[in-house]
């Protein structure tokens, strides 16, 4: 265990860096330091996007990024938090404009218009939206690297694992529509050698597919994508780890590392005047230290300890930064 | 005048092959409903009932079927507008055992 610096000078065509974990346990500071350390020691300009709906880069960096866009912090290093009620309700009034001019339209026929509003009580939808957000702001490429802070739910895997469902219902679709073509096709011939009219639904399809597989293929590339787990040596930490080691395993996706978050220093057991309730609480991490180590082993990259103080504002990112890159701490 | 004289003649060539292609397309329409008319219509009746999967499978929704996922049915849904109203008619219709006959 070298610390995540002795990670990316070994895997340096890394693209995409995804933190995944529960919540509450460090994803969003692992994030804010892994992007601080490439952007101020690596030089790469870099993209520090959440999808997490509770605000946390804005909190950790004690700035309002919120449903702002890309914002550059300092020289390097710029965030990006998606506001996804915002990104739906735009994207129903861009699909409603565009019915309004394709029909020449006032106003879009109440039944089409009630179904786009409901389609905002659909849950996929703010999924489908912060998706499509990453795969865009990838697809541009204006940045060295890109490192996502995934909301708690699901592990963040659940991205992963709809991007295969979308993709899979996608290639369904274009199959039923490339058959509606075929026929249409069929119909124009035998009429007299007349062509069939360019099917902009199937144009909208592949569009979609490719977006979506372009996105998949690339954060299921070992070479270009690391994901890395933040946990805490505490035992629901670990299960929720091995679940999502396992689910991991399922999708077919690599797990490039385990970061131990959050430790107590054991120097503190030598204080004879040391409280009784932190000496318990060091033995319990001490404990579950040896169980992680027990359980993943060569995945563990880097063992981060609990700091004084909240790491916040960006004085507290870059010693936290140090630690995740060096990690000082051996068990 | 000699000019006259020309245009005479042209618009009566041209009376001649608007005739002969008059001639030309009800032989072509002859033919078509003969040989062709048949499979476009019955091509035509299958394309129908595959746009009509194709909008339940992407539009299912509107129907009060959920299909996954809302986002991407949404940029479907312009160019699917003129076929909704026949799209929910035929799927909402009732059926006999006539359907089966004709």
């Amino acid at each position: 265990m070298k610390g995540l610096g002795e990670f990316f000078d070994r895997r340096r065509d890394v693209e995409i860096v995804i933190f995944a974990g529960k919540g509450g346990l460090g994803k969003t500071t692992s994030s804010s330091s892994l992007a601080y350390y490439m952007a101020t020691v690596k030089n790469k300009k870099t993209l520090l996007f959440s999808t997490d709906p509770q605000a946390s880069l804005s909190d950790i960096f004690e700035r309002d990024f919120f449903g702002k866009g890309v914002t550059e912090i300092i020289p390097n290093l710029y965030v990006v938090e998606i506001d996804a009620d915002r990104r739906v309700a735009e994207y129903q009034n861009e699909v409603k404009q565009k019915i309004k001019d394709m029909y020449g339209l006032d106003e879009v026929p109440a039944e089409i218009e009630e179904y786009i509003d409901s389609t905002s009580a659909e849950p996929a939808m703010y999924e489908s939206a912060t998706y499509d957000a990453m795969a865009e702001l990838v697809a541009q490429k204006n940045f060295d690297i890109y490192i996502f802070d995934m909301p708690p739910f699901g592990h963040g895997v659940r991205m992963v694992a709809m991007a295969d469902i979308l993709s899979k219902w996608i290639e369904k679709i274009t199959e039923a529509r490339e058959k509606v073509v075929e026929y249409d096709e069929v119909a124009a011939t035998l009429k007299g050698g007349g062509q069939a009219s360019e099917d902009m639904v199937m144009k909208e399809l592949l569009d979609i597919r490719n977006k979506i597989k372009n996105f998949t293929d690339l954060i299921t590339d070992r070479k270009r994508t690391a994901f890395f787990m933040v946990l805490i040596p505490e035992s629901m930490a670990i299960v929720d780890t091995e679940r999502a080691l396992k689910m991991f395993n399922d999708l077919g996706i690599e797990m490039s590392g385990l970061v131990v978050n959050q430790i107590y220093p054991v120097e503190l057991l030598q204080n004879p005047n040391l409280s009784e309730f932190l000496r318990n609480r060091i033995l319990m991490q001490q404990q579950y230290l040896k169980v992680i180590k027990e359980k993943f082993g060569d995945y563990i990259v880097a063992a981060v300890p609990m700091f004084t103080r909240e790491p916040k504002g960006l004085e507290m990112i870059k010693i936290a930064s140090e630690d995740l890159i060096h990690s000082k701490i051996k068990f | 005048m000699f000019w006259k004289k020309k245009d005479k003649e042209k618009e009566q060539e041209k009376e001649q092959g608007s005739e002969k292609t008059g001639f030309k397309k009800a032989a072509k329409g002859v033919l078509y409903g003969m040989a062709s008319h048949g499979h476009v219509m019955s091509a035509l009746r299958t394309r129908m009932y595959l746009e009509h999967l194709f909008m339940f499978i992407t539009l299912g929704d509107m129907l009060g079927i959920p299909v996954l996922p809302p986002y991407y049915s949404l940029r479907i849904l312009p160019y699917a507008v003129p076929n909704i109203k026949s799209w929910k008619m035929r799927v909402f219709r009732e059926r006999d055992f006539t359907d089966a006959i004709f």
